[in-house]
């Protein structure tokens, strides 16, 4: 039973005069425990799908559901409250907030959502604990390694327990050990926790390790592939 | 909210050149507003107790029905008797409120040194009455020499006082003798021998050359008259001046006097208009301070959000709402103002500070002579403007912080 369902999905951008499509027709289910990637070119739509996927970014047109509700004619505040309760981000650029610290980073989507300060602190001490940042807690982002710094944003996006977690080239800025590193690790709380998790990349080399990929060209899916028992 | 407070605070410290400029452009209004305010207010202070205590006047002056009108052309018609004066004190002194019932007579006539003649302007006064009033004067007016001489006495209803233009005119000096002329109520001229006790300086330099100042009995004597043309009332407090009025007013009428009654504020054309122009200029400082801190908390929110747009997608993504990323910018921008205010406050106080250890001294309008310039301490400016500099600094937020809480979340993401 999906979770999340994209029918017929376009995306336009407008560049000056020109109208660009990002994403033509795009039908996506997505259901609970996969470990997806999205790969393709650059410019072939993989972000816009994620930002999609995120409800950061809204259709053109077509219908998108999440949890059984039109995500198109949420409001600003209702799409707000779902990517807190059930959606986790990670980016290529890991984007903490630099003035606090990786445990503060990590207590932030709970205390949007209104979590009490001491167990925001324990929950987000044990996040970042399961991705072995115990000794590094109380860091600034700077006085961390690149890998360092993505482990404290999957830290972030799992704290929440979410349905789904969106990374947007995760490894992009990392070397190829760290980057493999981390999408092992993320393919481990995928098996733990049974989190949905769609990372977008174009290095081939990381699509060994997941259980489904979808190859995106020109804004158009050209292949969707179950890869389960290879992955595992 | 501590999260908020936390990011608001490290953000400040991470920008803190930017921060200290902001912080300093609102310290420096804020003490601008409130050193400029004190001495406002010290001028205010020095005119209204001038008035009230150095110049007798009192808090109310009670007049013959029409007096004000009509009594310039025909003063004596509306005079006030001794029984009414009489009525008036006895019924003025039973209200607690009361420290002081006395009564006054404008005169006007000739002054003569013997070979040279001119005119003067006077007033007639109870001297026991007038130096009770004048003691009760605090602050700068309260230590100001107010002529040169002795005091006039009750006992002594010749010896008068005369204005520092009006003495050198005549070349006369402390204990110099002279004769005033005036016609009195009943039309005959009348002359009286008198003797300077004192030269006073005039409160309006204008009249630096007529001024007068006579025991009340002398005065009456000139006019022939036991009647009085106005009755002055000193109050224990400022601030009971109009309920007073309006309870005399009520009683007098009982009464069946035929009188009214004016505040100090009334026929203190000069404080009125001084305090207006001081209002008007102090409105002016106010908008140019206003205008400044929104400029400067305006610059460097907008700064920091066109830095940290990266950061406020991340937010909106992590679920953060749109007027959480507005509270976030005015709790930073309300820091800035609470840190400015107090800094501010500290500013003020050197300010008054300095003014007290330099002792400067000016001469104001109207007053002949230097006499020390102050800068009061006003607890409500102070506590007014503390509120306003941080309402204004979340305000001045606000706006731009609204327009980044509105843009698209990939798009502020996307941000470099």
């Amino acid at each position: 039973m999906p979770f999340l369902s994209m029918k017929k999905i376009w995306k336009y951008y407008q560049l000056g005069e020109t109208r660009i499509a990002a994403l033509r027709g795009v039908d996506l289910d997505l259901e609970e425990g996969e470990f997806v990637a999205v790969w393709g070119p650059s410019g072939c739509g993989k972000s816009t799908l994620c930002n999609l996927m995120g409800m950061i970014d809204t259709p053109s047109s077509g219908e998108l559901q999440f949890l059984g509700r039109e995500g198109v004619s949420l409001t600003d505040d209702e799409k707000s409250e779902l990517r807190n309760h059930s959606i986790g981000f990670v980016f290529q650029s890991f984007n903490l907030i630099p003035v606090l610290s990786a445990l503060e980073n990590v207590m932030l989507p709970l205390q949007i959502k209104g979590t009490s300060s001491t167990i925001a602190r324990k929950k987000a001490e044990e996040s970042l604990e399961e991705m072995d940042l115990g000794e590094h807690i109380h860091h600034r982002p700077h006085k961390l390694s690149g890998g360092q710094q993505q482990r404290v944003a999957i830290a972030r996006a799992l704290v929440n327990d979410p349905m789904i977690v969106i990374a947007d080239e995760p490894t992009a800025n990392l070397d190829s050990e760290n980057a493999r590193r981390i999408i092992d690790l993320m393919r481990t709380m995928n098996g733990r926790k049974n989190t949905t998790f769609v990372f977008s990349t174009h290095d081939r080399r990381l699509l060994d390790r997941v259980k489904r990929q979808i190859h995106l060209q020109d804004g158009v899916i050209v292949e969707d592939r179950m890869l389960a028992d290879e992955a595992s | 909210m501590i999260t908020w407070m936390k990011i608001a605070i490290r953000n400040i410290v991470k920008n803190r050149r930017r921060s200290l400029f902001t912080i300093l452009a609102i310290a420096v209004g804020y003490a601008a507003v409130n050193v400029f305010g004190g001495f406002t207010e010290y001028i205010f202070k020095s005119l209204q107790d001038s008035f009230i205590y150095a110049q007798g006047n009192g808090h109310l002056t009670i007049f013959k029905k029409g007096f004000l009108a009509q009594g310039k052309l025909d003063p004596f018609q509306f005079m006030l008797s001794e029984a009414e004066t009489e009525l008036i004190r006895e019924l003025c002194r039973k209200d607690p409120r009361v420290m002081v019932v006395t009564p006054q007579l404008m005169i006007t006539g000739l002054i003569s040194n013997g070979s040279v003649s001119t005119i003067f302007v006077g007033v007639g006064r109870v001297p026991s009455d007038l130096t009770f009033v004048r003691s009760r004067a605090t602050g700068m007016i309260g230590r100001l020499k107010l002529y040169e001489g002795r005091n006039l006495v009750d006992e002594v209803p010749h010896g008068v006082g005369l204005s520092a233009g009006l003495a050198k005119k005549l070349d006369l000096h402390q204990g110099s003798e002279a004769i005033a002329m005036s016609p009195t109520i009943h039309g005959q001229i009348n002359a009286l021998d008198m003797q300077v006790f004192q030269v006073f300086h005039s409160p309006y330099e204008e009249l630096d050359d007529k001024l007068l100042m006579a025991p009340l009995d002398f005065a009456q004597s000139l006019y022939d008259t036991t009647s009085a043309d106005r009755i002055t009332v000193l109050l224990t407090e400022d601030r009971s001046t109009l309920p007073v009025k309006e309870h005399f007013e009520r009683i007098f009428a009982d009464a069946g006097l035929d009188v009214e009654l004016m505040t100090w504020k009334d026929l203190s054309i000069f404080y009125v208009k001084v305090k207006d122009m001081f209002d008007i200029i102090f409105l002016f400082i106010f908008v140019i301070v206003f205008v400044i801190v929104v400029m400067s908390v305006v610059n460097t929110v907008s700064m920091a959000i066109m830095e940290r747009t990266q950061e406020i997608g991340t937010l909106r993504a992590l679920g953060l709402k749109r007027r959480g990323i507005v509270k976030l910018f005015a709790i930073e921008s309300s820091v800035l103002g609470l840190i400015g205010s107090l800094v501010g406050i500290v500013f003020t106080f050197v300010g008054w500070g300095l003014v007290k250890v330099i002792e400067p001294s000016w001469i104001p309008p109207n007053i002949p002579y230097r006499v020390p310039l102050e800068v009061h301490l006003v607890p409500g400016y102070m506590a007014v403007s503390f509120v306003f500099l941080i309402l204004l600094s979340v305000l001045s937020a606000i706006l731009p912080a609204r327009k980044a809480a509105l843009k698209g979340i990939v798009d502020a993401l996307g941000h470099v």
